[in-house]
């Protein structure tokens, strides 16, 4: 006989209290008379309070019994118990609670069930993070299934918006598990008698590293700017000091202090040069993952652009921007590839047949475009909106914002209009494979400078968030779209190699092929792990026939529940009830 | 306003009563009882020699016709009545709440001296508590309102020993005539004893009432019990079933009727009130056929 939930016998130990009840329950009651006179002598005739325990306290006794064990779901069985174990292993479970992490409590658990399991029974190892999949071989025996467990690490990354509780029954189902067994941060809503939900952790606050951007102050400017975001998830006021690091060194240091749910912007300015940064929260808050952020600096050297135009002379004004090269070839040209890459490409009055694979500009694209539909124009069109926020709409006044000819552009399947006219969008930006293009129904250039300044900010903006993509922000989780060519390889800071599909999954700065200059930064991004304070509950509901592919037969719980009712019956028949209060 | 059960009809009915006494009463004020003294009521006693001075009416001139010796006619004299109600104040008469026992008892005591006030006779209460207090005598129907502010000031407390509390009250009792005493008596016999013996040395006629509450003559109990003295602090502890109530209502019996018995013995009336009963049909009908009242 073994026992499918071998913990319930711990409730064993509940069989003492029910002696201590009856003990309870047969100590005399204190009744108050107005005299013992008559009593005396036929009190002497009684045996007063009898000693033990009466025989309905073994009925009892019996009926508890036989209720615990039921609990325990005894079953006579001799096919091995399947059972499976889904850890989670996502970025909330390194949350450090009472100095011990949340994956540290669920391999604690993990570790109760597996000790609990019968000889018998084979587990299959399921870790949640990226995605729900199985670890190691199916039918591990729960010694095993204990090492594999305790080898495993939570990753830096966060859980998808997944119905966990659908997800789960669905793999009982096709599993045919006897249990399936969850150790998570999550709680649990509903009940069901295959999935178990056992919960670790408990609500915290947080602070989250949520944005580090370092760019440079202009496109001709070395220096350096680094922005940081933090954001609160408290419930109260936090102190944190915020360290800017590089080369593992602090090169800046500030101390704030943040509201409830707010978030603190943070600026460095002319900070210096290095390949790489982090940004660090000292505080001591629920999960250190977050506290820390890193970013690749930009390049330093100017932007390199080549522009496409029929009318090559109408660019010769991007030269006089400074920091930019622009190298000025005809479309005949462009076709035939005499050129060298380029972080930037300016299509003017022309474009190719796809997308190029760097990003690019389109200044008043011909109808046969990749990237939007083009209507018919016209003179001094009327600026009626813009993105408020957008990196392209920055500084600008878009009162003195008056191109002297415009042609309407129609959004196609994806991007987005970032200046809106009357008749359609004046410009639209799409981001696409860490690649942006914009497409704009007015022609910027040439570059006036102050003669036409917001057309002028308008064009240093476009310029530099088109040079921008070249240092994409990575965001664990999301698989690395960084282009490796064959033999390169991706390497820790400290010289450990790592392959691509673990970069995705840990935060930090890895080198693209051993002594390379090119690095990058993958952060940790998710605000719904940073959030300690509520965990998204894991909705439980029984699939119909969720028993009908267990071995009833073999279960002893039925019989076990049967014969206490029986009991219960018996014990109500024969069980005295006072028949009254005393005075 | 009077309290219930004293309802104007049950006043009337008590006004037609009066107490019975066995024994001779003396008093200086005429009055319905018979006296040891001769005195000048209608009711003959005895002879007497004609002395020079006596009054010539009361010559009995048959005699005197038949023998030729003078003889005068004695008459009892007739006095009024000096009644004491005794209430035993014990907190045992506060079982199991003054509703059900002690204020009955009061009740009781109360309605017997309505009947000694109607007669223009005297009663005085007496409260057999560690204390003593005790009423002045009163007289006439309109004092039953000081008596039952008598009782109303009155609350069963403490462990009094029965005939240690009725010495010290009648210490100052000077007159003989009508002891009633209201009790549970459930006290050992020797001390019911004592105490009733006190009341037979002072010449004092009389009448005890035992008092009950329906929970001591029938206790609702069941089950184990710690059953606490409400007296002293003697406990006792108990498997309450039927055998232990059988055995009881035995004792119980057997006690009272010990109680009976030695009352009956010592010329004393006895009577038992049970708090449940109706208070009125108590004393207009139990009372009257135990011959409590003329």
């Amino acid at each position: 006989m073994e026992f499918l939930n071998p913990a319930a016998l711990y409730s064993l130990l509940l069989l003492p209290v029910l002696l201590i009840a009856h003990l309870i329950r047969r100590r005399p009651q204190r009744v108050y008379f107005s005299s013992l006179l008559l009593m005396r002598e036929f009190a002497a005739g009684t045996s007063g309070v009898r000693s033990g325990v009466p025989p309905i306290f073994f009925l009892h006794l019996l009926l508890l019994t036989l209720l615990l064990l039921a609990l325990a779901e005894p079953a006579l069985t001799s096919r091995a118990v399947n059972i499976a174990l889904v850890l989670d292993n996502s970025a909330s479970m390194q949350a450090v609670d009472d100095g011990q992490s949340r994956f540290q409590a669920a391999l604690a658990e993990a570790g109760k069930i597996l000790r609990g399991l019968p000889a018998g029974a084979r587990v299959d190892l399921y870790a949640l993070a990226p995605h729900l999949a199985r670890i190691g071989e199916a039918g591990l025996r729960p010694n095993d299934a204990l090492k594999r467990a305790a080898a495993l690490k939570p990753l830096d990354v966060g859980e998808g918006t997944v119905d966990h509780g659908a997800e789960l029954s669905q793999l009982a189902r096709e599993g045919d598990y006897a249990r399936l067994y969850f150790v998570t941060d999550h709680p649990a809503e509903g009940q069901s008698t295959t999935l178990r939900v056992i919960t670790v952790g408990r609500s915290q606050n947080n602070l989250a590293l949520t944005s580090l951007q370092v760019e440079r102050a202009g496109l001709d400017a070395p220096r350096l700017e680094a922005r940081v975001e933090v954001r609160s998830f408290s419930n109260a006021e936090e102190k944190f000091q915020l360290n800017l690091k590089a080369g593992g060194k602090i090169i800046a240091t500030r101390a704030y202090t943040i509201a409830p749910g707010k978030s603190v912007d943070a600026s460095f300015d002319a900070i210096p040069a290095h390949p790489f940064y982090e940004a660090e929260i000292a505080a001591d808050d629920g999960l250190p993952l977050d506290n820390r952020r890193f970013a690749v600096a930009p390049p330093t050297d100017g932007i390199k652009i080549l522009a496409i135009s029929p009318r090559p002379g109408g660019l010769d004004s991007l030269r006089a921007i400074p920091g930019v090269e622009a190298q000025i070839i005809a479309p005949e040209a462009y076709r035939k590839g005499n050129f060298a890459p380029h972080a930037v490409e300016i299509f003017q009055y022309s474009a190719p047949a796809a997308l190029p694979d760097a990003s690019a500009l389109f200044i008043l694209p011909p109808p046969q475009n990749p990237l939007v539909r083009v209507a018919d124009g016209a003179a001094s069109p009327i600026v009626t909106g813009w993105r408020e926020g957008h990196p392209l709409t920055r500084y600008i006044n878009f009162s003195l914002f008056r191109p002297s000819y415009a042609r309407p552009l129609k959004l196609g399947p994806s991007g987005q209009a970032v200046i809106d006219g009357v008749d359609g969008a004046l410009a639209v930006a799409l981001e696409q494979d860490n690649r942006r293009y914009v497409a704009l129904g007015f022609d910027p250039l040439p570059f006036l400078g102050q003669r036409n300044l917001p057309m002028s900010i308008f064009t240093l903006n476009l310029l530099q968030w088109l040079s921008s993509a070249q240092t994409p922000a990575l965001t664990t989780g999301m698989p690395l779209n960084i282009n490796l060519r064959p033999g390169d390889s991706l390497f820790r800071t400290n010289g450990d190699k790592v392959e691509p599909q673990t970069a995705a999954l840990f935060q930090g700065i890895y080198q693209v092929g051993a002594g390379a200059t090119r690095y990058l930064a993958v952060n940790f991004d998710n605000a719904a792990e940073s959030d300690l304070r509520s965990s998204t509950p894991i909705r439980i509901s029984e699939a119909p026939g969720a028993d009908g592919d267990r071995p009833l037969a073999a279960l002893l719980s039925p019989y076990l529940l049967a014969i206490a009712l029986a009991l219960l019956l018996l014990e109500w028949f024969i069980n005295p009830r006072p028949a009254g209060k005393a005075a | 306003m009077l309290p219930p059960p004293f309802s104007a009809d049950f006043l009337n009915r008590l006004e037609v009563l009066r107490l019975r006494t066995r024994k001779e009463v003396l008093s200086n004020r005429p009055g319905a009882y018979a006296s040891p003294r001769r005195g000048m009521s209608l009711e003959f006693a005895d002879y007497r020699k004609y002395s020079p001075g006596d009054d010539p009416r009361y010559v009995d001139w048959g005699i005197f016709a038949r023998s030729d010796r003078l003889y005068v006619r004695l008459f009892r004299e007739e006095v009024d009545l000096f009644a004491y109600v005794f209430i035993d104040t014990s907190a045992s008469m506060g079982f199991p709440s003054p509703r059900e026992k002690f204020i009955p008892a009061c009740n009781i005591a109360l309605a017997l001296s309505y009947v000694v006030l109607a007669n223009h006779d005297h009663v005085r209460l007496h409260a057999l508590s560690e204390a003593n207090p005790a009423s002045p005598f009163y007289r006439g129907r309109n004092r039953i309102l000081d008596l039952i502010d008598f009782t109303a000031m009155l609350s069963p407390a403490g462990a009094p020993d029965l005939g240690a509390s009725l010495g010290k009250q009648l210490k100052n009792i000077h007159r003989p005539g009508k002891a009633i005493l209201v009790s549970d008596f459930i006290v050992p016999p020797e001390s019911y004893r004592h105490a009733l013996n006190l009341l037979r040395a002072f010449n004092l006629d009389i009448a005890t009432v035992q008092v009950l509450s329906r929970v001591e003559v029938d206790p609702p109990f069941a089950g184990e019990l710690r059953l606490a003295d409400s007296e002293t602090p003697e406990e006792l502890n108990l498997r309450w079933d039927d055998a232990t109530r059988r055995a009881y209502r035995e004792r119980l019996e057997r006690h009272n009727r010990e109680l009976k018995s030695y009352c009956h013995q010592s010329g004393i009336r006895y009577s038992l009130y049970v708090s449940d009963e109706e208070l009125s049909d108590f004393v207009l009908k139990t009372l009257p056929a135990m011959g409590l009242f003329k």
